[in-house]
Formats: structure tokens, sequence, C-alpha cells
């Protein structure tokens, strides 16, 4: 029988509960891959400040207080503006739509905050927005952000998901050093829109201060 | 026929066969019990006669001699 | 392999990962608490400077309580379970020894350093999965190892039938290995380069939807075979070896089992109802997430019925107090669950607190609770002492059960309310609130919210002490005792 002989094959019982267990993920989850990787007429893929920014989001770990994703309810596309779409995100790697709003979301935060409003809630929230719980993080203006690695996962995604970065885009040491000067031109752009004087000194020396990247990265969310 | 269709008869078909699975189980479970072949109630002994040293409720060497006379 | 009066049960590997399991949990605990009052009084951001802020911190309390606490508490009862209905010692095996050694100190040195590296912001800033591609080897090799010591006991077993506690084992084994390695697909980008920007940096292999569909996959299974699977495993042998009480109905233990494997994989993107994945997903996950009250309940009730006409039990002895109260938490957070995934509900609950409190009453009341009962069964049988004090753990007992009340309640009342007023519109259609007056209006529910998780926090540390007098000052048994659990 069957069943009789399964209870008593140990490698077959596991056999049997790997196949039960994955058969959602290969049904749900693999066939939709082309589809929903297929990106927004114009979408662009973010530029290595931009990159930078997003990985101190995710190294300050925004995600655990602020979402990507705006549902489509009309509360939500009056508070946020227009709702989400899939073709949005496929440059994201990974994902941040988050979980959770302690903060509101920042899908498209670029379309109604401007440079010197994060400059300013970055380094005091409440100061901008009474009764604010968010934490500051002054830590941002004096970090430096890694654009060597940013610049890295734009060629890595380049060559591997065929993310369409322009051919300059190399894996080598030269390559990258003749990119840097289009990151700290950009990082110039947005320094030029704030006040504090470390940060434009710190840029004009060809460092980028974490919180440049950050906002180039929440300016980038349309 | 696209990949949504496969898609559809996939997880259709499946979840068929799994839930007939899970039925034939079920009566699999009642019916050896009802014809005394098996006796699943005494599994749960294992875990209160657990010592060393104490008797299996099923010997490892008993049983297998089991399945070679099941193999036949 | 013959039997022989000297031989016993070895259970050094068993102590070893329950002195982890209760330094995590202390950690995951304290980082916890410290978080919720942080909500409530954003001053406490500015402890640590940059490494204090809550979200740098948040990482590491979830991390900390599912990788270092509960990951622990598995291998810690798995060696002492798995040997037990087997019938087979560890100390049959040098091999099994030497793997399980080499496993523990891995997993030990791994999740210490993985953690200092979520504080220093190295994360993939995927949810649960925040380890970085150097710490995901460890987990799959400390992985690798629990596996081999799984099969290698069951090979040498001596008691042919498998318990249903191993299958539970096997399947989280099994569930784990498969998720995380398929969530954790990452290039690292200092290898794809000639040697460019940092070494741990990785970038995922999906993309946008994609990535969400896999890490809401991974998500919600990993509670089902991290938090669901492996307890039930616990509470399968440690109920009727406590109470004397063989399991009510052991069928229904095995139909409770494949309807759990095979139901709970379908409804992870209950997480992502309303977003961008497609409908008939979400459609799916909400159908299924309802479905599974059934396998869930059929466990629980399960476990209740084996206390039938042993109810004086849960009055006499504290720990079948604390094994009832977890599977009635169980049964609770498995219906609440469905409930917050139906799409309507979804729509208020969903970004809110009340997923937190959702979350917290099942990981507080059924999670920490049986394995804190696991481990009070345990300590006798290591140590060989009696229990040092059980007016301290019905202390505890008592101390923690108003503590998850407070939580799941006042996240129950915060989430709702937020929710509500993230939707209230005035006549014209106008939205009411700007979204600070709904941050603003929460503040008294995380005041009471951070005062929970002191209370919780405070009967955990009651419970460390204890199980470390016992080990220390406990009354020496004799011999072991068989069901019920000494206590002085």
């Amino acid at each position: 029988m069957f069943f009789h002989w399964l209870e008593k094959n140990p490698f077959f019982f596991a056999a049997g509960i790997s196949i039960v267990i994955s058969f959602a993920g290969l049904l749900e989850i693999v066939p939709n891959f082309a589809e929903a990787a297929r990106p927004v007429v114009d979408l662009k893929p973010r530029t290595v400040l931009q990159l930078a920014g997003k990985n101190v989001y995710k190294k300050d770990n925004c995600i655990s207080c602020h979402s990507q994703m705006i549902r489509p309810f009309k509360s939500e596309t009056d508070r946020y503006g227009a709702y989400s779409l899939s073709g949005e995100y496929v440059y994201d790697r990974p994902f941040l739509w988050g979980s959770k709003r302690t903060g509101p979301d920042l899908h498209r935060v670029g379309n109604y905050r401007t440079t010197d409003w994060h400059e300013n809630h970055m380094w005091d929230p409440p100061a901008i927005v009474p009764g604010s719980i968010m934490p500051a993080y002054k830590h941002q203006f004096t970090n430096l952000a890694d654009i060597e690695t940013a610049y890295a996962e734009a060629v890595t995604v380049k060559n591997a998901f065929n993310t369409p970065y322009g051919p300059e885009f190399k894996g080598t040491r030269a390559a990258w050093e003749a990119h840097k000067p289009k990151v700290l031109e950009e990082a110039k752009r947005i320094a030029d829109d704030m006040k504090n004087k470390d940060i434009k000194e710190a840029v004009a020396r060809g460092e980028v201060p974490e919180v440049v990247a950050l906002i180039a990265y929440l300016n980038s969310l349309k | 026929m696209d990949i949504r269709d496969l898609q559809g008869y996939g997880s259709f078909f499946m979840t068929i066969f799994l839930v007939v699975m899970l039925y034939g189980y079920i009566i699999h479970l009642y019916r050896s019990e009802k014809k005394g072949e098996r006796d699943y109630e005494k599994y749960g002994r294992i875990a209160l006669d657990d010592e060393v040293t104490s008797t299996p409720v099923e010997d490892k060497p008993a049983s297998k001699r089991e399945n070679e006379k099941e193999k036949k | 392999m013959q039997a022989n009066a000297a031989l016993e049960y070895d259970y050094s590997l068993a102590k070893k990962f329950t002195f982890l399991t209760i330094l995590f949990g202390f950690l995951g605990m304290l980082v916890g608490t410290i978080i919720a009052a942080q909500m409530a009084f954003p001053e406490l951001n500015y402890l640590l400077g940059e490494y204090g802020t809550f979200s740098r911190l948040r990482p590491i309390h979830t991390n900390t309580v599912v990788f270092g606490f509960t990951v622990s508490a598995i291998f810690a009862t798995w060696f002492y379970v798995g040997q037990r209905v087997l019938k087979v010692s560890m100390a049959e095996s040098r091999f099994l020894m030497v793997v399980g050694n080499i496993q523990f100190w891995l997993y030990f040195v791994g999740a210490l350093l993985a953690t200092v590296s979520l504080l220093f912001g190295i994360s993939s800033s995927k949810e649960y999965a925040q380890y970085e591609w150097p710490f995901d080897i460890v987990v799959v090799l400390v992985w690798v190892l629990w596996g081999f010591n799984i099969m290698g006991l069951i090979g040498i077993r001596r008691e042919k039938a498998l318990y249903i506690s191993v299958w539970y084992y096997l399947a989280c084994f099994l569930g784990i290995a498969m998720l995380y390695l398929f969530n954790n697909m990452a290039i690292p980008t200092y290898f794809a380069t000639e040697g460019l920007g940092s070494i741990v940096h990785s970038v995922s292999m999906y993309s946008g939807t994609n990535d969400a569909l896999v890490q809401w996959w991974y998500g919600h299974n990993a509670v089902a075979f991290g938090f669901t699977v492996p307890i039930v495993g616990m509470i399968y042998y440690f109920l009727p070896k406590e109470s004397g009480q063989a399991i009510y109905s052991y069928k229904l233990s095995l139909l409770s089992f494949w309807g759990l494997m095979f139901v709970y994989l379908w409804a992870g993107s209950h997480h992502l109802l309303w977003s961008t994945v497609p409908d008939w997903m979400q459609t799916m996950g909400s159908a299924f997430s309802i479905v599974l009250i059934l396998p869930s309940w059929g466990s629980a009730i399960n476990m209740l019925l084996t206390m039938k006409g042993e109810w004086n039990q849960v009055t006499e002895n504290p720990l079948i107090k604390f094994m009832v109260l977890a599977s009635t938490f169980y049964m609770l957070s498995t219906i609440e669950g469905p409930i917050q995934a139906i799409k309507s509900v979804n729509a208020i609950a969903h970004f809110t607190d009340w997923i937190p409190g959702h979350v917290h009453d099942g990981v507080l009341g059924w999670v920490v609770f049986m394995v804190m009962a696991s481990i009070f069964h345990m300590a006798p049988r290591m140590f060989k002492r009696e229990i040092y004090s059980r007016k301290l753990m019905e202390m505890q007992f008592w101390l923690q059960t108003t503590a998850v009340v407070l939580y799941f309640t006042s996240m129950w009342i915060a989430g709702i309310t937020q929710g509500m007023m993230w939707r209230a519109v005035d006549e014209y259609g106008n939205l009411m609130y700007s979204f600070i007056d709904t941050v603003t209006v929460l503040h008294p529910y995380y005041a009471i919210r951070a005062l929970s998780g002191v209370m919780y926090l405070t009967g955990f540390i009651m419970f460390a002490y204890n199980i470390y007098k016992t080990m220390t000052a406990g009354r020496e048994l004799s011999e072991e005792p068989q069901f019920r659990t000494p206590m002085a």
C-alpha cells in the first residue's frame, strides 16, 4: 500500500514534504517573472548617486517605518499621488515596498518635497513636523556615501540583468575613475540647493556625504 | 495556450490531486485501523515511554523484515 | 548496536543550545523593549548615536528573536526530543557529536557577527532576511550540519516509527532550507566587477514585484516553518510527556500536518493585498489563509483535547498552564491572521500597528511560552536537579500573560484607529487628517506597549534566573522524573 510505504521511508517522506511545500511557489511565482519585469514607458534606471542613496536608505533601514507602495484607494491617491504600478519597480533590487507606515509613504515623495526640505528634516524632524517621532539622522551629514559600491552595483545589474546602463559602465577601475566626475557633478547640484556649509565643502573636496546621496534618491522617487 | 492557461490548469489539477491525496490518506488511516492492520494511536506512546532502554513501539529490524515480506 | 546498562541520553548539545536560547532571547527582547519605548518617547533614539536609532535596532530585534532565540530553541529541543523519540543516544555516534559541536560553534559565532553587522547597517533590507551574503552562507552551513544530524539520528534509530514531532522538525528543516536559499539569491557586486566597492555588498537576483513575491513567499513561510511547525513539534512531545496523557488523536495530528504543509505556502501573497501583484494571486492568498484555520486549529484542539479529563493538572502544574495558554494563543493568532487576510479588512489593517500586534500575540503568547515551557521541562532532566522555584514560575506566568494582553489590545486599538483616520474624509470628500495627526494620536498606545515590553522582559529575566538557580542550587534528583516536572 502506497501510504504504508511512504510512512516507513524517511527519504521518500522528506521528498513528499518537499513536493507539497514547493508546488505553491512554483505555480504562483515563477510563471509571472517575465511579465512583472516589463518596465513602464520611459523608465530609466537610477544614476550611481541615486543608487548610493538607495544604499543609505537600506543602511539606515528607512523601510522599518516608510512604505513605497501607494494602494489604489482614493484616500491614498489623495494623500500620496497616483497609485503604484508594477512596471515602475522593475529596476528596484531589492524592492522597498515596506510593510509598516509609522511614517508616510515615500513612493512619490520626489513630487512634493524638495532638497532643502529633506535637509532640514533629516537634521531635526520634529522642528519641521511638530509631533514627529522620527529620529534625527545627523550622522548622515558626516558619514560618506559609498559611491564606488553603487557604481559596482550598476555594472553588476547591467551585466547580469541587462539593466539599460550606457556602454561606458564597465567593471574596471579605470571605467570607474572615468565615471566618478559625473557622480560628483550630480552631487554638487544637490549640494547647491543645501545650506549646510560642511556639506558644500565636502562635495567641493570630491566627497559625497550620505545625506546628499539620500536626497538624490528621494528626489528620484516620483 | 499561453503560460497563464498552463498556470491555471496546473494549479487547478494540482489542487484537485492534493485534495484527493489528503482524503485518500484520511480513508487509508481509518480503514487500515478498522481492518486491524495498523493501530495509529499506539504511536502516541512513543512520547510517553521514551527511555533509551525501553522497548520500541515498532522495532527497526523487525519491521525491515516486514517490509521485505510486503515486497514479495 | 547493542543497548547496555550504561547507555544514557547525551544532553550536552541540548544544554549548550539552551544557554543560547536564553542569551538571544534576553538580547532580542531587550532590544524589542527599547524600540517599543522609542516609539513612545523618541528622545531614546539618541542613546548610542548612529547605532541607537529605531531603524537600525529594529532588524536586530527581529533577527535576534528569529535566528537567535527561536532557532536556538529549535536546535535545543531537537537535541533533546530527537534522541528520546527515536530511542537512540547521541553518545552512540561520535560522528554526530562532532557535527553537532561544529554546528553549535559555527552558529554561535555566526549569529553574533551577523548581529554586529546589522548594527553597522550592513543589510540587504529584505525584511527578516537582512543578513548580507557572507552571513547567509554561514546560515546555510549551519542548516546543512543540522540536516546531517537529523538524518544521521534517524539513520541509527531504534524506534522504527517516526513520532509526529520528528515529522515537524523534518519539515522545519526542509522548509527553511528551501525558502532561505531562494529568497536570498544575490550577486556580490565586488566579485561581479574588478573588485570595486564593498566586499559584503550584493544585489538581489529578483527585482520589483518579483522580488516582493519571492520575499513574502519567504517572509510568510519563515513564520510557518520557524514559528509554527517546530513549535507544534515541541508541544506534541512536551505536553503529552509532562501530563502523562498520549495525544488525543494521533490520526488528527497526521492529517493536520499534511494540511498545514499544503495550505500554508499558498497564503504568502496575503502580505501583498492591494499591491501590484496579480489579482488572482491576492485572492488565492486570501482564500488559502481562511482554509489555513483548519489545520492550525486541528493541532491546537488536539492539544486541548489531550488534556480531556485532566484539567485539574492546569491548576496543579504551572508547566501545563504555560502549554495550555500557548495553544490558546496559537488559536487566537491563527484566527486573527485569516481575518486580517480578508481584502476589505486588510485595506484598513495593512501598514498599521495591528500587524505587529498580531505577530506579537503569536510569538509572545505562543512561541516564547512554549519554548520556556520546554526548557522548564528539560532542565531537571538535563541538570538532574529540581526546578528551583515554583512560586517564581507562577509569578512569571501571570506577569507575562498580562503583558501579552496589554500588548495586543493596545496595538489592536492603535492599528484600527490609524487605519480609520488615514481614510477619514469630511463632508466634501477631503481627507480629514494630516499624516502627523495619525501619529500623535497613538502616543498612549505606544506607551502602554512599551510598558508591556518591560513587563514581558522582566518575566523573561525571572525565567532565566529560575533556570540558573535550578542548575546551581536546585535539589538534586536521584533519578530522572518520568512525567511531571519536579519543582520546589
